[in-house]
């Protein structure tokens, strides 16, 4: 089997995984929904596995195969076929995105067993996967549009699985509509490029990009804008971001999987696959590395402030998605892509441990009442710690070696580049703050009352099941999350998922210890090996880069000990104390005001003005009133001829037969 | 010469091999009768529709077998060649959905089955007589051999009024048409002394272009095939005609019928009048877009499915029309691309139809349809991508067909046709939605109105033979199959685009 064929089977077992699930689940016994969805999902990764060692048996510079099904449209100027485009940088991102959807979809099998959507629930997930799976094998434009919006569906769908909940289900519009706009971005995107390259084939596009496109030229340069719009979109980057903390509705498993590991990084996929064009449009770069670098640390200071424990993960989701954006727009193509993978370890091992502690809470997200869980969740503690020392960045974990591999690239381009190194720094120093002020504020400390009935053997189970964002009381029928609560200390699934999480969140770093092993660079760099940005960071830089990232971690540790556990309560007088940026920080910058002002009220006014005055008056009233007046008077003249009588219809024939013969006899 | 007569002294050469399919479908039909005769009502209800369908699944093979052969048969009368190939596995495709959909209807077994059946094949026989036709007078025998027994297969419920008033009706309007055709054939013949296409075309070219004789001559053979095609203002017993006749018959006249009609249109305007384009392209542009208008909004507010998709097969001529008229290779490939999509969502519709005619007592009217969507989707469904199939809807073949022939409007400079077939098709979905709103968002009638309703005095179910309620498993092989291609290719439209390419191939020489 060649690497062509094992992707299409990638795609495939998915794909029929969400489709033996959705027709069949009426005769599905309890709980075999879920194993179908998770063995298609290792279906898929085994047939990655493949594709990646098939690949590696070619020499690298053959390590870029395309492979069409069939051909959907070949007219002139049209060349439109699924085609999938195998190369180290799809099977990077199949092997990362099929895995970790494997252990999640494990997770999930366990998590979401008392729910009555359970199967509804897999049939969605599978149909996730395989979208982002076809989303980063696209060997054309068209496919990888298709990918995207596949992409953004599944993303609607799951944040609003609990569809019965008003929250969930406005959290599942505000992400479509968000997404579409990014949908919008990445379709003009395409049409700019399309225009000058005549080719939807991303190698054909990429062999001709530097002969059309003149370097910094408009036509390029307003491509790749647009495509990055779609990227920030998809990505949760400022100002498209405000739609991924309030997807944090959608069930835990859903968090760790779309919104943490796989989805939200489909931009930097996207970035560093249109590397080609990217670097004929030097703005555009500027503008994503610019971006990234805001995004990572105002969604570090949100961090800090948010109380809703899936929200302090998903803050710090975005802000490590500024990093990874920040590095593919810089040039640090293999960084960037180091970090999504690492990330995608440590943040869904992060997601699944919150999903036990909510479990053991009852459903209950704010911080303000977990406390002291950690000698009632011993295992769940271990792994949380193991995500947050990963995502601090402490040595050895994977995350050290992938966030400062950024830096130290960026930091080697000098210049204002060295801007974004500090900044990365300050976002460093920011993450350790609020992940640990997290961990400190969930585990350490006086346990709660759940987390001393947990103690005692029992789980928790609230009175009546609440709506965590808003209170409000619900029951547990189909729509609503369901009755039972499940922690990760009395699931096996569940721990065997976390367990290989955390083994890879600890040791994931090993495939790109710089200047040893550099696995993860040597394996992309056929398909990087175009670029014209060649990023050496002198020893130096790496080796400050390292001790510095070290101390900035473990400082932020220690800052978050000093507040949060040794002198508890100065947390408060900080927050007095700064009142000013802890309101910024809190009510998240304002964007979702600022958007609110600027975009929803202007276009709500204008539409409510526009239906007052032009849309009675003029459509409804003389275009859609005359309009339809004409077609029904045409119908009844139509209907009124058709009388049943035969010597009607011939006397029409002979008209008819009259007027036809007038008009050829004028022509003589 | 002499020699060439003497090597074979057996008389003229004939080409059986491209024959073969025009062999296939009489020799059926022969055979269908004799079988029909048997006293066994196994052989005659169930062997004669067999025997039906061997023919023309032979018939079909023959013309696979011949393909890329390109054979003047008979001194040339008969052109066998990818045109007439195309269409007449389009005409036989729609002889097979026939018979499935009234194999154990009412009509055979009223009219005798083998009678039914052989009458079918016959009129098949015509249709491609009809395509293949290369002068004036085979054409007319084509036609004739056609109409006739269309004429007595949409009288063969003979206990139903309805179905003997559309035969009465049928015939009397379709003998108008045929006098009015070949009165123009006449007068071609005498405007250019030749009976033959290429001679014809030939005696044009040499200065005719502009005889009084001849234009009136393409006038009255203009409205005579408009009339076969319905195209307004010659549709009006397409709504009656329709909604009286047997509903499998209905289907194969929908279908077959317009498929013979638009291949010999292509025929006749493509290879025997090109250089008179100036003159005849104007009139069938202006019937084209006369019929889009009077099909779409004629449609609107119809009660009795049939009636609908008859006026819906005017609006749809209108269509197909156009991409006669532009006399272009495009024109010509959208037309017969439009041809296929065509066939495969009526059969999806009409199969839905026929089977719910059966399962209720509603006959063809919209209450039989409503609520199908919880009862039985997988009748929903074709009868659903039937509809947003014949209103151009993407992801469906009817889209593919449409986008199709406007780029080949728009290509030839008639955008505004092309703007009118947008705008038909957007009054179109007033009455495709009202079906599917129907099919998924109304409940079933209750028993109290089937008990008012009482027995069906409609097409196709009749309560002393037919058991109400009964589902028959080949109406629903054939709207699901149907349907399911209507999809397929909307998604893959490679396989069309090439189909109607080499069809239209044939007819490039001229253009």
């Amino acid at each position: 089997m060649n690497a062509t064929h094992a992707a299409w089977l990638v795609l495939a077992a998915p794909l029929a995984g969400t489709l033996v699930i959705a027709l069949s689940f009426k005769w599905l016994p309890r709980q075999t929904a879920g194993w179908i969805g998770t063995l298609a999902i290792a279906v898929s990764f085994g047939y990655s596995i493949v594709a990646f060692v098939q690949l590696q048996s070619l020499s690298p510079e053959h390590r870029e195969l395309t492979s069409s099904l069939w051909t959907i449209a070949r007219t002139t100027g049209v060349d439109a076929s699924a085609t999938i485009l195998v190369d180290p940088l799809s099977v990077f991102m199949i092997l990362v995105v099929s895995g970790v959807s494997m252990l999640i979809h494990l997770y999930s099998v366990s998590y979401l067993k008392g729910d009555r959507g359970y199967a509804r629930f897999f049939a969605y997930l599978n149909y996730f996967v395989f979208s982002m799976l076809l989303l980063v094998l696209a060997g054309n434009f068209l496919l990888l549009i298709v990918g995207w919006a596949f992409v953004g569906a599944a993303s609607y769908m799951l944040i609003s699985f609990w569809y019965r909940r008003a929250s969930a289900t406005q959290a599942g519009i505000k992400a479509f509509v968000i997404n579409v706009i990014g949908d919008a971005g990445l379709v003009l995107g395409t049409f700019f490029i399309f225009r000058s390259s005549h080719s939807l084939d991303f190698v054909a596009t990429f062999r001709v990009a530097p002969h059309v496109f003149a370097y910094g030229s408009g036509g390029i340069t307003a491509g790749c804008l647009l495509l990055l719009v779609g990227a920030f979109a998809k990505s949760a980057q400022i100002p498209l971001h405000t739609w991924l903390p309030d997807a944090m509705e959608g069930p835990t498993p859903v968090s760790a999987l779309i919104h943490a590991a796989t989805m939200v990084t489909a931009g930097v996929y996207l970035i560093a696959r249109m590397h080609p064009l990217f670097q004929l449009a030097p703005a555009a770069q500027d503008v994503g590395a610019i971006v990234g670098c805001l995004t990572l640390l105002i969604a570090g200071t949100i961090a800090l402030a948010a109380v809703d424990i899936k929200r302090v993960i998903a803050y710090s989701t975005m802000s490590q998605i500024g990093y990874m954006i920040m590095g593919v727009s810089a040039g640090a193509y293999a960084a960037g892509l180091f970090h999504l993978m690492t990330h995608a370890f440590f943040k869904a091992l992060l997601f699944m441990a919150a999903g036990s502690v909510i479990g053991a809470m009852g459903g209950e997200q704010s911080l303000d009442r977990i406390s002291g869980m950690r000698k009632a969740l011993p295992f769940t503690f271990i792994c949380f710690l193991v995500g947050g020392l990963a995502l601090s960045g402490i040595p050895p974990f994977s995350g050290f070696f992938s966030k400062d591999d950024i830096l130290a690239q960026i930091g080697s381009r000098g210049g204002w580049y060295w801007a974004l190194y500090a900044a990365g720094y300050l976002g460093a120093g920011l993450t350790a703050l609020y992940t640990f002020r997290m961990i400190f504020r969930a585990f350490l400390g006086e346990p709660n009352p759940q987390a001393r009935e947990l103690e005692h053997g029992h789980l928790f189970h609230p009175e009546q099941p609440t709506n965590p964002a808003n209170g409000e009381v619900e029951d547990t029928d189909v729509g609503f999350p369901g009755p039972d609560h499940v922690i990760a200390e009395r699931a096996l699934p569940m721990r065997v998922a976390m367990s290989l999480l955390a083994l890879l969140a600890i040791a994931g770093g090993i495939v790109g210890i710089p200047k040893t092993t550099s696995w993860l660079e040597n394996f992309l760099a056929p398909t990087f090996a175009g670029s014209t940005i060649h990023l050496a960071p002198s020893n130096t830089l790496i080796y400050v880069g390292l001790a510095l990232g070290t101390v900035i971690g473990l400082g932020g540790i220690g800052l978050a000990w000093v507040v949060w556990v040794a002198r508890p309560g100065s947390s408060t007088v900080i927050a007095a104390r700064l009142a000013p940026a802890y309101r910024l920080f809190a009510g998240k910058w304002y964007f979702d005001e600022l958007i609110d002002a600027l975009v929803v009220r202007p276009a709500t006014w204008f539409g409510r003005f526009a239906q007052g005055s032009f849309e009675r008056v003029f459509v409804n009233g003389t275009l859609i009133g005359g309009t339809t007046a004409i077609v029904r008077a045409g119908s009844a003249v139509v209907r009124s001829a058709e009388s049943g009588f035969v010597r009607y219809y011939v006397a029409f024939v002979v008209i008819g037969l009259s007027g036809v013969g007038l008009y050829f006899l004028v022509q003589s | 010469m002499i020699a060439a007569a003497l090597i074979h002294p057996h008389g003229p050469y004939i080409d059986w091999a491209a024959l073969s399919p025009l062999v296939a479908l009489v020799g059926g039909s022969v055979v269908v009768l004799m079988v029909g005769l048997l006293r066994s009502r196994f052989a005659r209800t169930q062997v004669v529709p067999f025997l039906t369908l061997v023919s023309l699944g032979v018939t079909i093979g023959f013309v696979i077998w011949q393909w890329h052969r390109h054979v003047a048969a008979i001194s040339g009368a008969l052109a066998f060649d990818q045109l007439t190939g195309t269409i007449t596995l389009l005409v036989a495709a729609g002889g097979i959905a026939a018979t499935l959909l009234s194999w154990r209807g009412q009509a055979p077994r009223e009219s005798a089955h083998g009678d039914f059946y052989s009458m079918m094949l016959g009129s098949i026989t015509g249709m491609v007589v009809l395509v293949a036709a290369q002068n004036l007078v085979t054409l007319f025998v084509g036609l004739e051999l056609l109409s006739i027994p269309l004429y007595v297969l949409c009288a063969t419920e003979m206990h139903r009024a309805a179905s003997l008033e559309a035969g009465l009706k049928y015939l009397i309007v379709g003998s108008v048409g045929s006098a009015t055709l070949v009165y123009g054939l006449a007068l071609i013949y005498g405007a250019t002394g030749s009976t033959d296409f290429s001679g014809i075309a030939g005696s044009i070219s040499q200065g005719h272009s502009s005889d009084v004789l001849l234009l009136t001559g393409i006038a009255l053979l203009t409205v005579g095939l408009a009339f076969k095609a319905s195209i307004a203002p010659f549709h009006q017993w397409t709504p009656d005609v329709y909604e009286g006749a047997p509903t499998p018959v209905t289907a194969f006249m929908a279908v077959a019928t317009k498929a013979a009609a638009f291949g010999v249109l292509l025929r006749v305007f493509d290879v025997m009048l090109p250089a008179e384009h100036l003159n005849w392209r104007p009139a069938l542009l202006v019937l084209a877009a006369i019929s889009i208008v009077v099909g779409n909004v004629g449609a609107l507010g119809q009660s009795s499915l049939k009636r609908l998709l008859g006026y819906s097969s005017v609006a749809q001529a209108g269509y197909i029309l156009a991409g006669v008229a532009v006399a272009t290779t495009l024109g010509a490939r959208a037309t017969i691309l439009y041809l296929v999509v065509y066939l495969l969502m009526n059969i999806a519709a009409f199969g839905a139809i026929v089977a719910r005619e059966r399962m209720t007592p509603y006959g063809d009217d919209f209450d039989a349809v409503a609520g199908l969507g919880a009862e039985d989707p997988w009748l929903a469904w074709p009868l659903t991508i039937a509809m947003l199939a014949l209103a151009g809807v993407p992801a469906t073949a009817g889209f593919i067909g449409k986008f199709f022939l406007i780029d080949a409007l728009v290509g030839a400079g008639y955008t505004w046709l092309a703007i009118l077939i947008v705008v038909g098709s957007m009054i179109s979905l007033g009455y495709y939605l009202r079906v599917i709103n129907a099919v998924w968002m109304r409940s079933a009638p209750g028993p109290s109105a089937s008990a008012a309703a009482g027995v069906p005095v409609i097409a196709g179910g009749s309560p002393e033979a037919d058991a109400l309620g009964q589902t028959h498993i080949e109406l629903r092989f054939a709207a699901v199959v149907f349907g399911g291609a209507t999809v397929f290719f909307g998604i893959v439209p490679q396989p069309l685009f090439d189909l109607a390419q080499h069809a239209a191939n044939t007819l490039s020489g001229a253009l």
